[in-house]
């Protein structure tokens, strides 16, 4: 099964619990070469529900995003 | 007599051992804490603008699971609130409003963004992405929190985890054990450890009760026996920050309360 996540979404799919917030700094640390499982147990994220969450997002919107600016850099003389 | 012990607390999370009750009285604490305390999240969406590359019921979903703060003493439930109108008034209704453009360059929008036209409701968390814009993209919508219950919709639940489990009691026969290590090894939560020639118990508190530490021991009968206090549990509770933990146990209690009262009351209807 395929899930179209655009976005990070706000809840975990599972519990419920609250990771909207911690993509961000997630993304970032995992850039600068940290240990993924560290940086999950450093946000307080227990459950392996919560945790695949964050693990196996892919930020499409990211993707989506680039083809806008590209059209208004091409606008703009 | 009821015993209850606060062993854990943090800000989201309460760990708590009940004593002297049976598990039915627990597990109706743990459906009322899911489905009966009401919370407040966005239930209705005015989109005055909406360019961003997510589609309006997207946008809309996201706000809704977003948890906002809620002030349970100062807000009624829609179906209970005097004014009886569809649309709310100041007692069962607040209004949240968005109103974000991209001026300079891509730009993300977050929870923090929302202004609440009550500070005491708010989101948990000001840093809740909701959407990207591209420069000069717009969103404009003005979002109604509402009370709600968790059996409705999952939005309202304010918990993330409400479980509970038996309190575990482990003994280990010190003639029959030979402390070979077989259990050490096996138990998945480090329950048990080598202290000298014999195992000790230790972290009572994390077994799951999956009795692998009686299947690896090799005596026959097995030196490890774990039983469970059928009135003793271990209750967790992980909120989502709509309301404080100590506030959703003693809510829970209240609604029961409520429940037993009007539940006797039409019981003395059929008398």
């Amino acid at each position: 099964m395929e899930v179209n996540v655009i976005i990070i979404p706000v809840r975990c799919f599972t519990c419920g619990s609250l990771i909207g917030d911690k993509w961000e700094d997630f993304a970032m640390r995992i850039k600068q070469g940290e240990d993924a499982g560290n940086v999950l147990d450093s946000l307080g994220m227990k459950r392996y529900c919560c945790r695949r969450m964050l693990l196996s997002h892919v930020e499409i919107i990211d993707e989506i995003l680039k083809f806008y600016e590209e059209t208004k850099k091409r606008e703009t003389p | 007599m009821v015993e209850i012990e606060v062993v854990d607390k943090t800000d989201n999370t309460i760990r708590l051992f009940i004593r002297g009750v049976d598990v039915s009285f627990v597990n109706t604490l743990r459906r009322l804490i899911l489905t009966e305390i009401p919370s407040m999240a966005v239930d209705d969406v005015v989109i005055l603008e909406n360019s961003s590359v997510l589609n309006d019921e997207i946008l809309v979903h996201r706000l809704g699971l977003t948890p906002l703060t809620t002030d349970l003493d100062s807000y009624n439930l829609p179906e209970e609130c005097p004014c009886q109108s569809e649309f709310g008034c100041n007692l069962c209704r607040v209004a949240l409003a968005l109103n974000v453009e991209a001026v300079e360059g891509t730009r993300t929008v977050y929870s923090g963004d929302l202004v609440s036209e009550n500070p005491d409701v708010k989101p948990v968390s000001d840093r809740i992405c909701i959407v990207k814009l591209v420069q000069d993209q717009k969103v404009k919508l003005e979002a109604y929190a509402r009370l709600g219950k968790g059996k409705v919709h999952a939005k309202w639940q304010p918990v993330s985890m409400c479980a509970y489990k038996f309190f575990p009691q482990i003994k280990i026969d010190g003639k029959l054990c030979d402390a070979c290590e077989d259990c050490v090894k096996v138990c998945p939560k480090a329950v048990f450890v080598k202290v000298g020639d014999k195992i000790e118990v230790r972290n009572v508190t994390d077994c799951t009760l999956c009795e692998d530490c009686m299947d690896a021991c090799a005596k026959d009968p097995s030196a490890v026996e774990l039983t469970w206090d059928k009135n003793a549990f271990i209750f967790d509770i992980e909120s989502t920050g709509a309301l404080p933990v100590e506030r959703l146990v003693r809510e829970s209690l209240n609604i029961l309360d409520k429940k037993l009262k009007s539940f006797l009351k039409n019981l003395k209807k059929v008398k």
